[in-house]
């Protein structure tokens, strides 16, 4: 057996924005939940369930984020995605009967009745409808550690001119964790990794150990850390920081060698809702019949081509072992050659996106199953950690202050503030202080006044999520990122005049209450 | 989830905006579209670009119609009961106030009899079109671009009109001093009185910034000119910012590498004397380009996570 040198550490950062809209079922915007809940999340517990019954040891570090703990949490959604689901399933069962011709595309077509059958069984009779208990309970056996986020994904560098709106940001997130993991904290994963040193002195405020940062978030910190991204560093007001491996970033996400790119795994775009017959799929796309995705996809990626080929589950799995024992063979000769320079076992932070694995790479969470047991079985130099345990084994850190910093495209924050996006901040700007001039003017409000209140403060929060920034920058769905922006936007300005003028719309608040029912508990006495 | 057209959405907004109430709601949008517009002419508060009316829905259309009629002189008064220091109580104004308090008021003698039905809250929104508020604020985009946006009040706007004459803002445009405040220099840049933003590339990574407002006299202009110092009038400052750092710095000495147990808070300095991490970094400062130089072979565009957080991202796309 080899000595272990060092750790690898998994962080996947499970995400959406929220999207609730009770008034209509038109919204296509809330079908990335249940997509996110089939694809990504049911895959991953059923896959840490597996490994704890086979007695694996393994360690994963999860960010769940306010606003999708809210969602999974929203009796509303949950309604919706049963009903999603039995939508899916009546389709794979027509889909059995329609593929009848082919014997392998009948195979996959029975598959995905499989899958979705399961999915509803899981989620219904296992899960009790309620994801978040079923986290907790891999949280509470001690191999899963999870953290936190901003409260609405609110990204830092852009609000930090109103530093108040930034701590609403940290000391929500932390309450909403608490609420449902009945304990705080020790992990932050800033939004899009953005880190500002003038957050830091909240994170410290409302408990925050540590915060995830992309790679130069630490190694163009100041001083340079000596050990690059292999050893967190703490900043002098005392949050540690652990940054992403650039290596094993690569292999996963290189556009050339990047492991969801391989040939055996499927083929994300092509789908039966934009390939079958139109009057045959047209119940199971947009209620204005446009096609869209249904879910079910029969090909491989295949190659550089149109041509492709159909999906062979036993063909992916192979890849995923080849894959998983890759990665396996990379990282220990990368601990065997840092561990030459360092004195402390260096960490590998592996951090990405939750939902990369199983949506976007719907293998993911099998290769994350496979190369958990390969690293449990096989010979290898290092172990399996969470950022927590790493602090508490060795705490001895440098002092260094982090870069300020994203994990966006370039490293800073050309995603979330360019010439398509750029009209927006000066909104977010004057609605945070004007959240803090309410605050300061209405202290401890009772009754309707402080329902009010409290309703302005989620406006503001939903108003920041960076999601609408980025994907005003991205160019899909732009239209539904701009109306939530003047929705919140908008309904905070009028219950901030409304407030002003002692002239509260009780029905317009109880209206709007409802859409943007994020954050029950929260107090808008934060932002005083 | 995350490809679809714009058809979707665009035909999508109107089948909600139909939905409750179609004949209030198509108003409702049409005027308020009207009264964005306006804000570009008249100087306005910016609440009037939002849009709440409240309906019942089982009211006739001839009721509703007459009902706003008869209100529409009291809600006239109310709102300037209301505010009476309001200099712009304009056209938008009124005709807003008169639907907002029609949707309050005038429905008691056709509704009464129907007592339980619920309203519908129909909501259009449009973000105002200015705040009103001098104000320059400045964030850090990169290392070195800055993006500055700015306004300058009514208020002020008459202040220096007042001070410097009726065509102050003709006779004079707008500029922006971009102090580097680390390294102790300064320049300019010229803007113009279109622009309510701007983009300023700057040298200097890691360094304090502060940007000013002002203006120059375009011509020689003698009695613009008696009053100026300098040639100049400030107008605002921005905040203080500091932009993000761009690359290792080599700035390793013994005495400032300390370490800290975050569990006794005991902090001890090390006698390290090269960063140990990369042997190979020697000669490079951007961390990427070295990975660049091992990888050379390689598409590293995708080194940065392509996705963001959430599922629409279309990213991916140039993976397969």
């Amino acid at each position: 057996m080899q000595e272990k040198k060092g750790y690898v550490s998994f962080v996947l950062h499970a995400h959406l924005p929220f999207i609730h809209h009770p008034e209509s079922d038109d919204y296509l915007e809330e079908s990335w939940l249940f997509e996110a809940i089939s694809e990504t999340y049911i895959p991953l517990l059923t896959n840490f369930q597996k490994l704890v019954e086979e007695n694996v040891n393994f360690k994963i570090t999860m960010s769940m984020t306010p606003p999708l703990l809210s969602m999974l949490d929203n009796k509303l959604l949950q309604r919706k995605y049963i009903k999603y689901l039995k939508k899916l399933i009546e389709l794979s069962k027509k889909e059995v009967k329609r593929t009848a011709y082919d014997s392998k595309l009948n195979e996959l077509s029975k598959y995905y009745l499989d899958r979705y059958s399961n999915d509803l069984h899981i989620f219904k009779n296992v899960f009790n409808c309620n994801l978040i208990e079923a986290f907790k309970h891999f949280q509470d056996l001690g191999v899963l550690e999870i953290i936190t986020c901003g409260a609405t994904h609110g990204y830092f560098p852009i609000l930090y001119v109103n530093e108040k709106t930034v701590k609403a940001q940290i000391a929500v997130g932390v309450q909403t964790y608490e609420k449902y993991f009945g304990k705080k904290p020790r992990g932050i994963w800033l939004p899009e990794c953005g880190y500002v040193p003038e957050a830091d002195k909240y994170l410290k405020e409302f408990g925050i150990d540590y915060i995830i940062t992309e790679s130069h978030g630490i190694l163009y910190a100041d001083p340079t850390p000596i050990y690059g991204t292999f050893a967190p560093i703490v900043s002098p007001e005392g949050v540690i920081a652990f940054g992403r491996d650039i290596e094993s970033s690569r292999q996963v996400w290189s556009s050339i060698n990047g492991y969801p790119g391989d040939y055996n795994y499927r083929e994300f775009y092509r789908d039966i809702g934009y390939e079958a017959d139109y009057d045959y799929i047209k119940p199971y796309i947009a209620h204005n019949g446009v096609r869209v995705h249904t879910g079910i996809k029969y090909y491989r990626i295949t190659g550089d081509t149109n041509n492709k080929d159909y999906y062979n589950i036993q063909w992916a799995k192979d890849s995923v072992e080849k894959q998983a024992g890759h990665f396996l063979d990379s990282r220990t000769n990368q601990i065997n050659q840092i561990s030459q320079y360092i004195n402390t076992p260096p960490i590998i932070l592996c951090p990405y996106d939750a939902e990369l694995y199983g949506h976007w790479w719907y293998e993911g969470p099998y290769w994350l199953y496979i190369l958990f047991k390969k690293i449990h079985y096989d010979d290898c130099n290092f172990e399996l950690i969470t950022p927590s345990e790493y602090i508490d084994k060795y705490p001895n850190m440098q002092i260094s202050s982090p870069c300020r910093s994203s994990w966006g495209a370039n490293g800073y924050s050309e995603v979330w503030l360019n010439h398509s996006n750029d009209y927006v901040h000066r909104h977010l700007h004057v609605a945070g202080d004007r959240m803090c001039e309410l605050a300061n003017l209405y202290p401890n409000a009772k009754g309707l006044k402080k329902k009010a209140l409290n309703q302005c403060a989620r406006e503001l929060l939903l108003a920041q999520s960076s999601d609408w920034l980025f994907i005003i920058t991205n160019g899909t769905m732009v239209d539904y990122a701009k109306k939530r922006i003047k929705d919140h936007i908008g309904r905070f300005t009028k219950l901030y005049y409304d407030i002003k003028e002692n002239n509260i719309d009780e029905n317009f608040l109880k209206d709007i209450s409802k859409k943007d029912c994020i954050f029950p508990d929260i107090d808008y006495m934060i932002y005083k | 989830m995350p490809r679809k057209t714009k058809d979707i959405k665009e035909s999508k907004e109107e089948t909600i905006k139909k939905k409750p109430v179609a004949k209030s709601t198509k108003k409702a949008s049409v005027s308020s579209k009207k009264s964005n517009e306006t804000n570009k002419n008249i100087i306005n508060k910016d609440k009037q670009t939002s849009k709440v009316a409240k309906k019942v829905t089982t009211k006739s259309t001839t009721a509703k119609k007459s009902s706003t009629k008869k209100v529409a002189t009291k809600a006239t008064s109310k709102a300037t009961a209301k505010k009476p220091s309001t200099k712009s109580t304009t056209k938008t104004t009124t005709k807003k106030s008169t639907t907002k308090a029609t949707a309050k008021k005038p429905t008691t003698k056709s509704t009464s009899k129907k007592a339980d039905i619920k309203p519908v809250i129909v909501e259009y929104y449009d973000l105002p079109y200015r705040y009103n508020q001098t104000v320059v604020k400045l964030l850090a985009q990169t290392p070195d671009s800055l993006f500055i946006y700015w306004d300058i009040s009514d208020e002020d706007r008459e202040n220096y009109k007042k001070t410097y004459g009726n065509d102050f803002f003709e006779k004079t445009k707008p500029v922006l001093i971009i102090h580097n405040e680390t390294l102790k220099y300064s320049f300019e840049v010229d803007i113009n009185d279109f622009a309510n933003s701007w983009y300023v590339q700057v040298n200097d990574s890691k360094c304090n910034y502060k940007i000013e407002l002002g203006r120059r006299p375009i011509v020689f202009n003698e009695e613009i000119n008696k009053k100026i110092n300098n040639n100049y009038i400030n107008i605002s400052s921005s905040n203080n910012i500091e932009s993000p750092n761009d690359k290792i710095l080599f700035n390793i000495n013994t005495e400032e590498i300390k370490f800290k147990n975050v569990k006794t808070q005991e902090i001890k300095s090390k006698s390290i004397s090269k960063i140990l991490f990369m042997p190979l970094l020697q000669q490079m400062n951007n961390i990427y380009d070295l990975y660049k130089n091992l990888y050379q072979e390689e598409d590293l565009g995708n080194v940065f996570n392509p996705s963001s957080g959430n599922p629409s991202s279309n990213n991916f796309t140039n993976k397969v």
